[in-house]
């Protein structure tokens, strides 16, 4: 059965920001887990090449934030941007040659992410004024009092197969599990901003630095073990996490692939089906032959 | 054309001291009184930051109702790059000596270091502390970064650490004769560390994949049972398997980091008593001893703050 949700009362709120560049400062270089030096592009601007569904990892990247890249001007103004942009929110181009192409919000990361299918997103750069339709914060699952739902869109929920089970657990697809060993960069941050990075996915790395994860793709939902994120990023055993790939490559230590957080609570309130299919693909950016009605933003 | 390389590496390279200003830190909170604990719970944190009185090396990290409190005076710089410099190079046991002020001539010794904006934890006498008030001026003698000591396995790093207390601290290097309280260190290639309890990775909060010489890592760790068990005392050594802090803190297996506790508890999540790190390197070579009852690790009766 669909889980019931307070959708009809959230509130859509139109946001305003741009495509925001990538930063560097002078000494140009970050250090990998062995001590290498790196200069990699993929944190900030508008990456091309890698959409929902591609591998998160093998690139010549660091930090790599597929699509658009998308900041505030105002630093309050941007904080809200921040907060309320939910996974799934629709984002709009305005201004420049892509005015008026359409995507989805994918995850924050200090940036709002969007994902742009098409060639709309290689006309896309710096500056570029974009609209964010959010809504989903305040998301409230009646039926499962005990998982908090942040940063997502009740379209996207309603999208996602799964949902409550005669048992009264919550039942959600996942394409990978993760172990709380995994968590690098984030612990400690707010849960609706940025996202947790995670350690064991450096690809051609040594084994020693590897916890299975070099399989993730953007997109994916996962599950992360012993993780409460309902105020904020913390460890509590037996607790779980279900979060969405919002960013991919990593070189720099202690980072990776980051999920951006969409549910989270006691790991016996959830049923979770391991699902290799469990992809924003599938529900934000079905192929064009499927993609009559866009579920995240359906009435 | 460079010439060839001349210089003979076996010849370690000398330290040079710096001196840093520092301020004594005052509090500061945004618009809301409130931080929100690991249940949900809004609270007014205290002791983040700033002089802490009544707190000191040996107490419980879970002794006081309090967010993040460290054991003497917080010193920052007002400019944020100073500031991150003053972080990043103050080690622990660096001399400190108050500039301004009622305590002003009054000495004091780095505990520790605190991550983010960058904070140096400095401790002082309880009489000294008392006179002391935030906007005093303290110059911090920093030497350490860059260090390594005759005998250290090449595998193991040490960091943030002056060389003047390492007679202080429980831990043998191979080849010096047996540390203070392992009772071990010579005729084997590995440190041999006493500390009072060995973490896993797992429990790594904030801090995880920020540079060691600049942040501590803050380990989630649940209060101790009613009997002790599982307490963790200021100034204790601390060891955290599964975790690398060479470049960044990151999961590496079979690795050991070896910190010193500097603050305690803290209610948020992904937060708790936190480690400056002070060695780090693969288990063969690095040997942290667990005694959970007789550890003793950074006193003030030996860095003489009495």
């Amino acid at each position: 059965m669909k889980v019931a949700t307070n959708a009809a009362r959230l509130v859509r709120q139109v946001l305003t920001g741009e495509v925001w560049p990538p930063l560097a400062d002078r000494h140009a270089y970050r250090v990998g887990p062995d001590g290498q030096p790196f200069l990699l592009p993929g944190m900030g601007g508008v990456t091309l090449d890698v959409h929902c569904g591609d591998p998160a990892t093998g690139y010549a990247s660091d930090h790599l934030e597929p699509g658009a890249s998308i900041r505030h001007r105002d630093p309050g103004a941007n904080m809200a941007l921040q907060f309320l942009t939910c996974v799934g929110n629709q984002v709009r181009v305005v201004s420049g040659p892509a005015a008026g192409a359409t995507g989805h919000v994918i995850g924050q990361h200090a940036y709002v992410l969007a994902d742009f299918t098409g060639p709309a997103a290689a006309e896309l750069t710096t500056g570029d004024a974009v609209t964010v339709l959010a809504a989903g914060q305040g998301l409230v699952l009646p039926e499962h009092p005990q998982v908090v739902v942040k940063n997502c869109d009740p379209g996207l929920l309603a999208a996602m197969p799964g949902g409550t089970r005669p048992d009264g657990r919550l039942e959600v697809h996942v394409a990978a599990r993760v172990p709380a060993e995994a968590i690098g960069a984030g612990a400690g941050m707010a849960s609706e901003y940025a996202n947790t990075d995670l350690m064991g996915a450096y690809a051609g790395l040594g084994a020693d630095l590897s916890l299975g994860l070099e399989g993730l793709r953007i997109g994916d939902l996962v599950a992360l073990a012993d993780a409460d994120h309902r105020y904020g990023r913390g460890y509590r055993p037996d607790y779980l996490t279900i979060g969405v790939i919002s960013t991919g490559q990593c070189m720099m230590f202690g980072h990776g692939p980051g999920p951006s957080t969409l549910m989270s609570g006691p790991a016996s309130a959830f049923y979770l089906v391991d699902d290799g299919d469990a992809n924003l693909a599938r529900w934000l950016h079905p192929q064009p032959a499927q993609s009559a009605q866009d579920p995240a933003v359906a009435p | 054309m460079t010439p060839a390389d001349s210089r003979d590496h076996t010849v370690p390279p000398r330290l040079v001291t710096v001196n840093l200003l520092g301020a004594v830190e005052h509090p500061a909170l945004d618009g809301s009184p409130y931080r929100i604990d690991r249940n949900g719970r809004p609270y007014v944190p205290t002791g983040d930051g700033g002089i802490v009185l009544g707190l000191e090396l040996g107490d419980s990290a879970f002794a006081l109702d309090a967010d993040h409190a460290a054991p003497g005076a917080c010193l920052v710089h007002a400019d944020p790059a100073a500031r991150q410099a003053l972080a990043a190079y103050a080690c622990v046991g660096n001399e400190v000596r108050v500039r301004t002020g009622e305590a002003a001539g009054a000495r004091g010794v780095v505990l520790g270091k605190r991550g983010e904006e960058g904070r140096v934890v400095a401790g002082f006498a309880a009489a000294d502390l008392a006179r002391m008030r935030p906007g005093d001026e303290v110059s911090v003698r920093a030497r350490g970064q860059g260090w390594r000591p005759p005998g250290l396995p090449p595998e193991v790093a040490v960091m943030n650490l002056d060389p003047g207390i390492l007679p202080l601290l429980p831990i043998g290097l191979p080849g010096a004769g047996p540390g203070p309280e392992t009772g071990s260190g010579t005729g084997t290639a590995a440190v041999a560390v006493g500390v009072r309890v060995t973490v896993p990775s797992r429990v790594a909060g904030n801090g995880i994949g920020r540079p060691a010489a600049a942040w501590d890592l803050d380990l989630q760790l649940p209060p101790p049972g009613p009997d002790g068990a599982g307490d963790v005392a200021l100034g204790d050594l601390v060891a955290v398997s599964d975790l690398d802090v060479r470049y960044n803190m990151g999961y590496r297996r079979g690795w050991i980091t070896v910190g010193i506790v500097v603050h305690g508890a803290s209610p948020l999540p992904g937060h708790g008593p936190g480690i400056t790190p002070l060695l780090t390197g693969p288990a063969a070579a690095l040997r942290p001893h667990p005694d959970a009852a007789g550890h003793a690790g950074l006193t003030a009766a030996a860095l003489q703050l009495q």
